[in-house]
């Protein structure tokens, strides 16, 4: 044979023999892949495991619901609370709620052990909630904490008590039950740094110790999180050691459900449709994620501060025909059906479908009305010589498709409105997003679950609110002292009834006075192989709302 | 570089003698249009060039223009991910109902845009820096030259990377960087060139005569320095492409624009489920492009290096 | 100049050269953008933003921050990575681990491949294996690299199901130890058959993929030198000797021929070097590049300066090497006649 042939030839023969040897490995699963592990393929990776750092709604979240409790907990079919290291949920009627409404006084369970072995004291639980306010980590969410908490006592080694800054209906629902609040050993934290004032716990961020379900065991950057089962857990001990797959894109992670090698993913609704029919995967669908889907509106908007293409008034938003007719103009059923493949529901402002107050006899903005926007945007005097506005959002996600679809509504709408959809870096919309005054007209990202209807008021609607403030909000309403007022009311109403009678009234009103475009509620959708028993979400647990100890296989 | 006395003429298509520098680039053009024209492989790639050209000049008779912005693709979020040979997207539709024929035909518009903006930019400032730097000598031309090594020491895409990243995702940011980062490679070439040919004879013979330093510069330097230019230009039209397509596909242009790059980019994510016409027809594209200018820069430089002749 | 004259005086501009660099990429990732960005979430207040900043050092004036900067690099603290959440020098070696073991494998296709094919075209001039060849070493300086990529994805991947994506099975992974990093070295260290097939498993496509337009540029120089020393008067004097032609090729010409094709081998380090940005996002590579991408796109000022930097010395000193080691071989053959 000729020399010059034989070499590569050989050298191609071997690397086929490799290719076609290997390529014998099933590819496609038949019995259950890696039995006693759970695989979970994540779309983002854990910043921190410290509960005094991480940040709400991200992937350290995910473990730390797995790793730590707290003091009371959600249920996975309900939001009914439910105890997890108190032994009873307070109430005004068991007296574990003072009178006044400011003292809270909770019993702890005996015989809890944390992962390294000491024992859970009411000391440990002080120190857990102390620790978080004091280091006050930008980052976290310890303001829940500071916001609402007066004072914490130890009453003895198992009784605790969190006395408030003024009575609330929601302290239970949205400070209780948030991984700030988890519970940590404080012997382990003392021995690995300590506490100090806004300074990060190296130790605590990159390991946890807590009383769950599992233990951490390992954390490989950019690659997985590997959980081990805790044989001590004072509850039902879970199954299957968990690990935690990071760095997926979604199409990677579909690949990988399917293929057998992930036993459950995070995946968005635009991916469902490759799952359908697909042998294996089960498809979970049940009811909505509580963080709709929306667009603010600046009505705070400082000279001069806009993008050089934008050429709107700094008034523009004032004008509630002009917030109306945004609402109007909106294409639903495009994004409903594009980007959320149909799964998915339009609530509306400002109470999300599945929470406490919402009434499904409330005027919502749910279908494209453009004769209406017309009528508004000619009112308000924008039709004739149209108007171009920047919107700023996160590349790549739905947030940038949800702007992208209101751009086409408005530009198919009147081609003299120009939207332009400036897609940005997470981080570079982070910092943008955290100015105050916000220098854009709109942005686009989602609302933060919540338990209770005045979380979602108190942020988005309340004049006095976070972003009523940022916003500008007073500047909008005919009559936003009302407004507030409505909304006050309705957070201190304890008469279930007249309560929910309240915020019937204020979805009514909201609905002439929109301070946001909402876009759409997505729909609770996961998928997971057949052979994972005991499946389950509650999107009012941290994304993906699995709680790992309950699955099998 | 070819140098005058090599040079064998061709019959003359002037009467009489021979006598201008001009007439005598005239012939030097005809036989090198011969040189370039016969080479298959050029030929291929100049036919290519001109139907991309083609492409991107009746751009909007091919596919109609989306309003109101032609360079935005036109979504249609009713048909999102169609397979090729649905009606009305003969080449199927992307993650957003964006049809991929719309972008195959614009997208050789903002090619175009980009490699002729990129290149003629890099070239002027590239030429006005080396020309300075070796004519003037001494320690202007020192300091220049660090620069430009400077910039040289970082491999090009990631330094395009870099400035990209810090400008923000946009289709004109991928612009600025391009040429921030490429203007160097002429300065050393013109630099080069310039410091040659200034040695030459016949550049002294100037002198002598008494014409002005511009005059020699303008009328002899820069036209003999340009070949070299002129074959780095022409693969540079395609090498901007290509690492253009590479920074949106890394997602630092602007989403939902008819561009190849970020159309690959947006189309990856579905090739697992068996989505492979969005990523696949704009790639082709890019090939297609790089490919032509390669193969013409290639035969230029061929033609061009009397070295190479007879290859 | 002397040889060694030559060699001192790249050394001495070379630290020159570096901390130009320095300051360009330090600039760059300073000026514009959001530096702070990485580290923020969304709903911080603007108090909140500027603990971060004071906490980063980002609120001090920026030749401060340079030379804070500076120093910690000469210290070895490069900064804290917002993409990996952990400090830059802890996840750094790993994957650069990841990524050489990528090049390499793609260098070493690519060094072998295009020599091989180059000196089997240049010995074929303009018979059709040289025009094939020729249409394959344009193709792979055009061929973008990621559709390249996604196409074998395509094929191999999504619908044959031969080719795996990422670096390893991580069980097969977790099963051996990992004393250098390179999964390849590792697993025939540990002895372990398996894991070697493994990693090589998972290696093929992107080495493949990576090597592909090196190939290209190496096979092309490696052909038109070829063809360039065939014209020499030695090879017809070898000839009229009555030498094989065989003989002929590998004893003189090629060997000549190598002497150019080795200035392109540095070249093809720069190509193998930025390839591996796109080739690791393709693959789901879990090595430098893929983290520089990710750091791109969300602003990790701390791995960007790092990778920058870190690549540009390493294409420096591969340069200068290549440099050095032509001008030593070209005066070698003057001299030899």
């Amino acid at each position: 044979m000729n020399r010059y042939l034989s070499r590569p030839i050989i050298s191609s023969l071997c690397v086929g023999a490799v290719l076609t040897l290997t390529a014998f490995q099933p590819a496609f699963a038949q019995e259950v892949n890696n039995p006693g592990l759970l695989v979970h393929a994540a779309d983002d990776e854990p910043t921190s495991l410290d509960p005094a750092q991480v940040e709400p709604g991200e992937g350290g979240e995910t473990v730390i619901l797995q790793v730590y409790d707290r003091l009371l907990d959600i249920g996975p079919d309900s939001p009914e609370l439910i105890p997890s290291l108190a032994l009873e949920v307070p109430t005004v009627d068991n007296g574990l709620i003072s009178a006044d409404g400011l003292t809270y006084t909770f019993k702890l369970r005996e015989g809890v052990v944390f992962h390294d072995g000491t024992a859970l004291t009411a000391d440990d639980v002080k120190y857990s909630w102390d620790r978080a306010m004091e280091m006050d980590l930008p980052e976290g969410n310890a303001g829940i904490l500071s916001d609402y908490i007066a004072a914490t006592a130890v009453v003895d080694d198992f009784t605790f008590q969190a006395t408030l800054n003024e009575a609330s209906a929601s302290f239970l629902n949205s400070v209780v039950i948030a991984m700030v609040a988890s519970i940590v050993s404080q012997d382990a934290v003392k021995a690995n740094g300590g506490v100090e004032a806004s300074v990060p716990n190296t130790f605590m961020s990159g390991n946890a110790v807590g009383t769950g379900p599992y233990k951490f065991s390992v954390w490989n950057r950019n690659e997985n999180l590997q959980l081990e089962v805790f044989d001590d857990y004072w509850g039902e001990n879970a199954s299957l050691d968990v690990r935690i797959e990071i760095g997926g894109d979604p199409d990677v992670r579909v690949l990988g459900l399917r293929a057998g090698e992930f036993d459950t993913i995070e995946t968005d609704p635009s991916f469902i449709a490759d799952l359908e029919g697909v042998d294996g995967v089960t498809i979970y669908q049940e009811g909505l994620l509580l963080e709709p889907l929306h667009i603010g509106m600046n009505l705070n908007i400082p000279e001069g501060a806009l993008p050089p293409e934008d050429t709107i008034p700094v008034d523009f938003f004032h004008d509630a025909r002009v917030r109306q007719a945004f609402n109007h103009a909106f294409d639903y059923d495009a994004f409903l059906n594009g980007p959320l493949a149909g799964y998915g529901d339009f609530n509306p402002h400002y109470i999300p479908i599945g929470i406490f107050g919402y009434d499904a006899a409330s005027p919502t903005y749910n279908k494209q009305d453009k004769a209406k926007a017309e009528e508004l945007f000619r009112a308000a005097g924008y039709w004739d010589d149209g108007f171009t506005i920047s919107v700023i959002t996160e590349e790549g996600n739905l947030f940038a498709l949800m702007c992208l679809v209101m751009k086409d509504s408005l530009e198919g709408l009147n081609p003299k409105f120009r939207v332009n959809v400036l897609a940005v870096a997470e981080s570079v919309f982070d910092d943008a997003h955290a100015q105050d005054p916000l220098e854009y007209a709109m942005w686009a990202k989602n609302a933060d679950p919540a338990a209770d209807p005045n979380a979602y008021l108190q942020a988005y609607v309340h004049p006095d609110g976070d972003w009523g403030q940022v916003h500008g909000f007073a500047n909008g309403y005919a009559d936003p002292e009302a407004i507030g007022a409505m909304i006050d009311a309705a957070a201190v109403e304890l008469d279930v009834v007249k309560r929910a009678e309240m915020y019937a009234e204020i979805s009514k009103v909201l609905y002439d006075e929109p301070m946001w475009l909402i876009g759409a509620q997505e729909g609770v959708v996961a998928a997971h192989r057949d052979w994972v028993q005991g499946f389950t979400m509650q999107p009012l647990w941290p994304r993906p709302g699995f709680k790992f100890a309950l699955f099998d296989k | 570089m070819a140098d005058i006395s090599q040079t064998r003429l061709p019959k003359s298509p002037f009467r009489g003698p021979t006598t201008s520098v001009w007439q005598v680039r005239v012939l030097r053009m005809r036989e090198l249009a011969a040189n370039i024209l016969s080479n298959p492989t050029t030929v291929l790639g100049l036919a290519i060039i001109g139907m991309l050209l083609g492409m991107a000049i009746f751009a909007p008779f091919i596919a109609e223009p989306n309003i109101p912005d032609a360079y935005q693709m036109p979504r249609d979020w009713g048909a999102v991910r169609k397979p090729p040979g649905t009606p009305g997207h003969i080449l199927g539709t992307t993650n957003e109902g964006g049809d991929v024929f719309y972008g195959v035909v614009w997208g050789s518009r903002t090619s175009l845009q980009l490699s002729l903006i990129v290149v003629s930019a890099t070239v002027i400032i590239g030429t006005i820096v080396g020309s300075i730097a070796g004519f003037l000598g001494g320690w202007v031309d020192e300091v220049l030259m660090r620069i430009v090594d400077v910039f040289l020491s970082i491999p090009e895409l990631i330094f395009a990377l870099a400035i990209a990243a810090m400008l923000g995702p946009s289709f004109s940011n991928i612009i600025i960087a391009l040429s921030m980062v490429i203007w160097v490679k002429y300065a050393r070439i013109m630099r080069a060139q310039i410091i040659q040919v200034k040695q030459n004879e016949y550049i002294d013979a100037a002198r002598v005569i008494g014409d002005s330093k511009i005059n020699i510069y303008f009328r002899d330097i820069l036209p003999n320095s340009f070949t070299p230019v002129m074959v780095q230009a022409t693969l540079d039209m395609g090498n901007v492409v290509l690492i253009g397509a590479t920074l949106s596909f890394i997602g630092l242009s602007e989403a939902g624009i008819a561009e190849w790059g970020v159309l690959v980019s947006e189309g990856q994510a579905g090739i697992a489920s068996g989505r492979w016409w969005a990523s696949t027809f704009p790639g082709l594209m890019i090939f297609l492009w790089a490919l032509a200018f390669n193969l013409v820069g290639d035969g230029l430089r061929d033609a061009l290096d009397p070295r190479t002749e007879g290859r | 100049m002397q040889l060694r004259d030559y060699i001192i005086r790249r050394l001495i501009v070379l630290p020159i050269l570096i901390i130009g660099v320095s300051i360009v990429v330090f600039s760059l990732t300073r000026i514009s953008g959001s530096p702070v960005g990485i580290y923020l979430s969304h709903e911080m207040s603007p108090a909140e933003v500027q603990q971060i900043e004071a906490r980063y050092g980002l609120d001090k004036p920026l030749p401060v921050q340079y030379y804070a900067w500076a120093k910690g690099v000469l210290q070895g603290d490069l900064g804290w990575s917002g993409v990996a959440a952990a400090p830059v020098t802890e996840v750094f070696p790993n994957k650069l681990a990841a990524t050489m073991e990528l090049a390499f494998s793609a260098g070493f296709v690519a060094v072998s491949l295009g020599i091989w094919l180059g000196t089997f075209a240049g010995a074929r001039r303009n018979r059709w294996p040289d025009h094939i060849t020729r249409i394959v070493a344009v193709s792979g300086a055009s061929l973008p690299l990621f559709w390249l990529g996604i196409l074998l994805l395509i094929i191999f991947w999504a619908n044959l199901g031969w080719a795996p994506i990422g670096r390893s099975d991580a069980t097969i992974w977790a099963s051996i130890a990992h004393p250098t990093g390179l999964y390849t070295v590792d697993a025939l260290l540990a002895g372990n058959l398996k894991a070697f097939g493994d990693a090589v498993w998972h290696l093929a496509l992107p080495a493949l993929t990576l090597g592909y337009g090196a190939t290209a540029i190496i096979a092309r120089m490696m052909r038109s030198s070829l063809v360039e020393e065939l014209q020499q008067d030695y090879v017809d004097a070898a000839r009229a000797k009555g030498l094989p032609e065989r003989l002929v090729l590998r004893r003189h010409a090629r060997r000549n021929a190598l002497i150019p094709t080795v200035t392109v081998i540095g070249l093809t380090f720069g190509f193998l070097l930025q390839g591996t940005i796109t080739a690791e996002i393709i693959f789901r590579w879990p090595g430098l590049g893929r983290w520089m991408a990710d750091s791109v796109l969300r602003g990790d000022q701390a791995t960007i300066m790092t990778y920058v930097l870190f690549t540009s010395v390493l294409f420096l000193m591969v340069n200068l090497v290549v440099d050095v080691i032509y001008a030593h071989l070209d005066r070698r053959v003057v001299l030899g006649g």
